[in-house]
């Protein structure tokens, strides 16, 4: 019995050596690399290794979805060798990255965060206002005047307007109540932007938090006579109703591909040198001019250092180049490909990565 | 009559509580098979030996998860049984001890606190140092949740071992090393090995201790320093996905831990029932 046991732990004590000294002889073939970060373009990266792995055999890559702040934190203790993150690194943030080496950051990926609502009525539409005096709690049934002033054909019922929100902090909250604030004077004065926000409509007992996508896209399916903001995926593939929102130019547009490709359309004089990302103000590209541009709209961002140990460099280069050509072309539902000229920048960013 | 009344509600008092407490259970066990049966059908084989699809893709599988499960459970036995069993012997052969007592409440302490500071600690001492998640931090936060229910069944079955026994192996000359490990740990070896068994089947299920420590593998597998899946924890991660192919194989997953975590449990406490 001991004998057999004793014999167990050394063969698989052999074994496990055996992988480890199998990927350091193989590292000449295959090199893996890490990330962590944000898990809202976490589906899209997963699509894209899948995507890289066939056309590219001898680089793993690994993507761990855990959020932008953590991403952060892995990022600056060199955990990993990339990081994602949704709003871009701050200035106190980048100062302690360029403390470790130097840093470089761009976008990717573009998405939206979109309205949705659970009422037996089509195509409802909303201006930023009115969308912030809803989540404030001011509008309290859906055949309110200013609704209906909106949607004059619609047979909108007298029914109390149940607003559904996120109850964790999350980059979706801190786009759609910058996007708020900067529509509505009072919804900046009384809730303010920010990935955790105080909402009014809570204390009427019309506010319900559900945490993550997944929570509130739940929530809306089971209350009847409830609006509420998710990502643009989660829309989709839920099949929810979206409200088309006002733009800038007085239009009503439903977020897809094109309206959120022409929202950013102008967006590269916005996008800041790679080797300051930093300075990017995301509420430039929020309520966009141009006629079919979509309000809510964001970026994605990839931290990245400008050195990595030989292989490694060349590794991360492949497949952050793949993504800015060959993988812009294959994006799937919810999300949309950047604008080619700040591809372009994200591309000279990657040339720039040497390897030691 | 009034009396027998009485009874007889507090008996279907009693039975209702009972039913209430095994509800959940029941309900867990019965939608982990319902879902997970039909994914593994669906997708066979490839389940356990493939890795991640992408999202709305069809094929793919969880085996970087259960590679990296039986690694870290395999090296956290490795480090925490030696350790716990010894902190049993000691903490049941010198009862009165200052540092025994001290022990014994620690250990307790232990089994109560919470697993996500076992990670966040592991991560301080290990993966940072290192500069990479591993599956060696992993197993030594598992480890660290393992120790205390070992090392109290340990305890609980050397105590166990009637005093006889021991009298009578002193009787015969024999050192207190010989006595503790050839007579006492051989009778209590019984409740050892279920000791050891249960602190396998409950770290095997742990999610919290990993988040910090393991990182994360969906497509590859490597050795004990570099990064690895675990079941939980990709379970964990696939359910907050938009994505239907990957809530199956959430679900898939789910039924596969629940497999393992019984393929341990029940013949324990069948020859529990037994003895």
């Amino acid at each position: 019995m001991k004998k057999v046991l004793a014999f167990g732990i050394l063969v698989a004590l052999l074994m496990l050596g055996c992988v480890s000294e199998e990927s350091k002889e193989g590292a000449m073939e295959q090199i893996k690399i890490y990330g962590s970060g944000a898990s809202f373009p976490a589906p899209q990266i997963e699509n894209w290794i899948s995507e890289f792995s066939k056309v590219n055999k001898n680089v793993v890559v690994e993507y761990a979805s855990k959020g932008s702040g953590a991403g952060i934190n892995d990022f600056k203790s060199k955990l990993v060798h990339f990081a994602c993150t949704d709003p871009p690194a701050k200035k106190s943030e980048w100062e302690e990255f360029e403390k470790l080496g130097k840093p470089l950051q761009f976008p990717f990926i573009v998405g939206a965060v979109v309205v949705v609502y659970n009422l037996p009525v089509e195509g409802l539409k909303l201006d930023g206002e009115t969308i912030a005096k809803i989540f404030m709690g001011d509008i309290e049934f859906w055949d309110d005047e200013r609704i209906k002033a909106l949607n004059p054909n619609a047979n909108l019922p007298h029914e109390k307007i149940i607003v559904i929100h996120r109850s964790d902090s999350s980059g979706t909250t801190e786009v759609f109540t910058t996007y708020l604030s900067l529509v509505s004077e009072e919804f900046k004065k009384r809730v303010g932007a920010g990935k955790l926000v105080d909402w009014p409509v809570d204390k009427l007992g019309r506010g319900f938090g559900g945490k993550g996508n997944e929570g509130v896209s739940a929530m809306l399916k089971q209350t009847q006579n409830s609006i509420a903001y998710v990502e643009l995926a989660y829309a989709l593939h839920e099949n929810f109703k979206m409200v088309s929102i006002k733009n800038a130019e007085g239009n009503f547009v439903k977020a897809n591909s094109e309206t959120i490709s022409s929202a950013i359309s102008a967006s590269s004089a916005y996008v800041p040198d790679p080797t300051e990302g930093y300075k990017e103000d995301p509420k430039l590209f929020l309520n966009a001019k141009g006629k079919n541009s979509y309000p809510i709209v964001s970026f994605s961002h990839v931290l990245l250092w400008q050195s990595y140990p030989e292989k490694e460099a060349k590794a991360i280069k492949s497949f952050w180049k793949w993504v800015l050509t060959e993988g812009q072309k294959k994006i799937i539902d919810g999300y949309a490909p950047i604008p080619k000229e700040v591809a372009e920048l994200g591309l000279k960013a990657v040339e720039s990565i040497r390897g030691e | 009559m009034l009396r027998e009344l009485k009874n007889k509600v507090f008996i279907l008092y009693l039975i209702i509580s009972a039913f209430l407490v095994l509800f959940p259970l029941l309900h867990i066990l019965f939608s982990v098979f319902a879902n997970g049966i039909p994914v593994l059908l669906k997708f066979g084989m490839e389940f356990l030996t493939e890795t991640l699809p992408a999202p709305n893709k069809p094929g793919g599988g969880i085996f970087p998860a259960i590679y990296g499960t039986f690694v870290m459970v395999f090296l956290a036995s490795l480090i925490g049984i030696p350790l716990a069993v010894l902190a049993g012997i000691f903490v049941a052969e010198y009862p009165n001890n200052a540092l025994s007592k001290a022990t014994r409440s620690l250990l307790l302490i232990m089994m109560e606190f919470p697993t996500i500071l076992v990670g966040l600690f592991v991560m301080a001492i290990i993966v940072l140092p290192l500069g990479s998640f591993s599956a060696l931090a992993g197993a030594i936060a598992l480890s660290i949740v393992m120790l205390p229910y070992v090392a109290t069944y340990t305890e609980q079955a050397m105590r166990s071992v009637p005093q006889q026994y021991k009298e009578g192996a002193y009787a015969l000359g024999l050192r207190k090393v010989r006595v503790v490990f050839s007579i006492t740990l051989k009778i209590a070896k019984k409740g050892v090995v279920t000791g050891l068994l249960i602190g396998m089947a409950k770290v095997s299920g742990e999610t919290a201790p990993l988040i910090f420590t393991a990182g994360n593998a969906w497509r590859s597998t490597g050795g004990a320093l570099e990064p690895a899946g675990a079941v939980p924890l990709w379970i964990y991660y696939l359910v907050q996905q938009p994505y239907a192919n990957y809530h199956e194989l959430a679900w898939g997953a789910a039924f596969v831990l629940m497999v393992f975590f019984l393929a341990i449990f029940l013949p324990i406490r069948l020859s529990m029932v037994r003895s």
